[in-house]
């Protein structure tokens, strides 16, 4: 009992958040209801819904848990609001139609710019441009390495990874990919990294320092239109959110052999992880709903009820 | 299926990656020839395709241009009538030619081995019209390959940048163009291959192209592209083709003439009935 109450207490002074208090709370962007859904995440009860602006996408939280970004797609802005009085605290610019993004350890964004072929980096505190990054067409994707040494955009349209190397922000290597590449995650070392190619239906994985793809798989149903992809804590799977298979498929990370699927709404697209990995949740935008799984038993142990066409998720834990 | 295998396997093998972004040190030039009115949409959208692909080559390796010399490119880009569409067939036998406007249903069926028809024909545009039928009978609607409005599967975007730069709205025509240099960029990007008659086979056998229609695109062997169409009602889109729930919405064979026939026939309004 000591000794558990031990490796609690060392969890919580070495956690990264030590900081700040977290909520616990789950965030949910509503593209079409324009709103964030904010779910307790003990209970999975709605605790509020915030009116964000119009077709809120990208969701992320700053390293210190102190503030959560949306992309506001059609307003061309990024919206910072407390997870903890949900109060909205500024916005600031971030060109043509923001989509998707992901916070750096270091605190910049890194938000693809659709439009223009282009990523950028932006300082959330000033508002400030650090970095303009030319990428292929439509770029999608940004996932960032652990190590924070890397951040991978993926070009929708040039059926890319593009590989950038931080704090330069230079690419370093452009991997060519499926068709239609969406999302990647990265493996806890920073040396591999997964994506998922919408159209190919396909999972990459690639070697981030080489650039070279390790290995691909088709997953053979022409219904799996990957988009989110994430690794379990202890490296051994990946859940794709399937789009309109309407699963979250489980894979395993050595062989990418499909496992299972787990059904859970229609058109799911966004994943998010607890940070003991426990609980994985995903947005399925048709069924405007978002599923609890419990990953020791992969299976749906709730789903809840939020706004209209659920996008994007993050979890301030 | 087994199709899809192949391409898996061979696309496994052909993994390429270029390191620093811009600082390629080769670049490989590839020519394309236009053949047809350049004052068109379909020039308009062959000329998007080829920005675009040049953004890929930036990172490949590749520079796209055009040249007048038709016997020296790596592949024609058609926008003429059926004749002159058998005359460059014949003219130039080991190169892709890309057919952007001529929708006749006997150049599917006659097997045109080097012509590869972007553009759907007649008979895919009927078909679609008749499965929506099935579904709405009595609505007047007419099937068309693009409309400047479709936004699913990021067509929002191509239409963005192709209004952008040609300050047109992008129409069947245009994005038959677009297609065709994209889909052969996309195979040199990923092959690696450029002489014309090995790139063609690729064309033929391996592709698996994004058309922002919503699911992966490749060749009949009559080398016409399967493709999901549009069906236009007083200029709006009301559906896609093949239609939910009188077909199968990811067989896209049951749209248009699958096969060859042995030899070129006059026209038979049965012949696709009895493929199916």
């Amino acid at each position: 009992m000591k000794l558990i109450n031990a490796v609690i207490l060392s969890a919580l002074i070495f956690s990264p958040l030590a900081g700040a208090k977290s909520t616990g709370r789950i965030f949910v962007t509503n593209e079409k209801g324009n709103t964030v859904s904010v779910i307790n995440g003990s209970t999975h009860q709605i605790e509020a819904t915030i009116m964000i602006g119009k077709r809120p996408r990208g969701i992320g939280i700053s390293p210190d848990g102190k503030e959560v970004y949306v992309a506001v797609s059609e307003e061309n802005k990024m919206v910072v609001f407390d997870p903890q009085s949900l109060e909205i605290l500024r916005e600031f610019d971030v060109g043509d139609d923001p989509e998707a993004f992901a916070v750096h350890p270091n605190g910049h964004i890194y938000i693809s710019n659709e439009d223009s072929a282009k990523a950028t980096v932006i300082n959330p505190t000033s508002g400030k441009i650090i970095a303009e990054i030319p990428v292929g067409i439509e770029p999608e994707g940004v996932a960032v390495s652990p190590d924070g040494k890397f951040v991978i955009i993926t070009s929708e349209s040039t059926n890319m990874l593009h590989v950038i190397a931080v704090p330069e922000n230079k690419v370093v290597s452009n991997i060519l990919v499926g068709a239609r590449p969406r999302a990647a995650t990265f493996t806890k070392n920073s040396k591999f990294a997964y994506a998922t190619a919408e159209i190919g239906g396909e999972v990459i994985k690639v070697n981030v320092a080489t650039g070279a793809v390790i290995q691909r798989i088709s997953l053979g149903n022409d219904k799996a239109k990957p988009k989110d992809i994430l690794i379990s804590k202890d490296g051994k799977k990946l859940y794709v959110a399937g789009g309109r298979l309407n699963q979250v498929l489980v894979l395993d990370a050595n062989t990418l052999e499909v496992l299972r699927g787990i059904p859970v709404g229609k058109r799911v697209w966004g994943l998010a992880m607890s940070r003991d990995g426990k609980r994985i949740y995903s947005t399925n935008g048709v069924s405007s709903n978002v599923s609890v799984i419990n990953t020791d038993i992969n299976q749906v142990i709730a789903t809840v009820n939020v706004g209209r066409f659920p996008w994007g998720i993050v979890i301030d834990d | 299926m087994a199709k899809k295998i192949t391409l898996f396997i061979s696309a496994t093998l052909l993994t390429m990656t270029i390191f620093s972004g811009h600082a390629i040190a080769t670049v490989t030039t590839i020519t394309l020839s236009f053949v047809g009115e350049t004052n068109t949409l379909a020039f308009m959208g062959v000329s998007q395709g080829r920005d675009e692909a040049n953004i890929q080559g930036m990172f490949l390796g590749q520079r796209y241009s055009f040249t007048g010399d038709v016997a020296s490119s790596t592949a024609i880009f058609a926008a003429v009538g059926p004749y002159k569409l058998r005359q460059l067939s014949i003219s130039y036998p080991n190169k892709a030619i890309f057919n952007l406007i001529a929708k006749d249903n006997e150049l599917r069926t006659e097997c045109l081995p080097n012509v590869l028809h972007i553009i759907p024909s007649e008979l895919m545009l009927a078909d679609a019209v008749a499965q929506w039928h099935k579904k709405q009978p009595g609505e007047q609607v007419r099937a068309q390959t693009w409309h400047p409005s479709f936004k699913k599967y990021a067509a929002s975007q191509l239409n963005a940048r192709f209004t952008q730069s040609s300050n047109h709205k992008m129409d069947d025509e245009a994005w038959a163009g677009w297609a065709a240099v994209k889909l052969l960029s996309d195979s040199i990007g990923r092959s690696q291959i450029t002489d014309p008659l090995p790139l063609l086979q690729f064309l033929k056998t391996q592709l698996a192209f994004d058309g922002q229609k919503g699911i992966a695109l490749d060749f009949r062997q009559t080398g016409q592209l399967r493709q999901p169409l549009l069906l236009i009602n007083n200029n709006k889109i009301v559906g896609e083709a093949p239609v939910r729930g009188v077909a199968n919405t990811i067989n896209l064979d049951s749209l248009g003439i699958t096969r060859c026939l042995k030899s070129p026939s006059p026209p038979n309004n049965g012949v696709h009935n009895e493929i199916n």
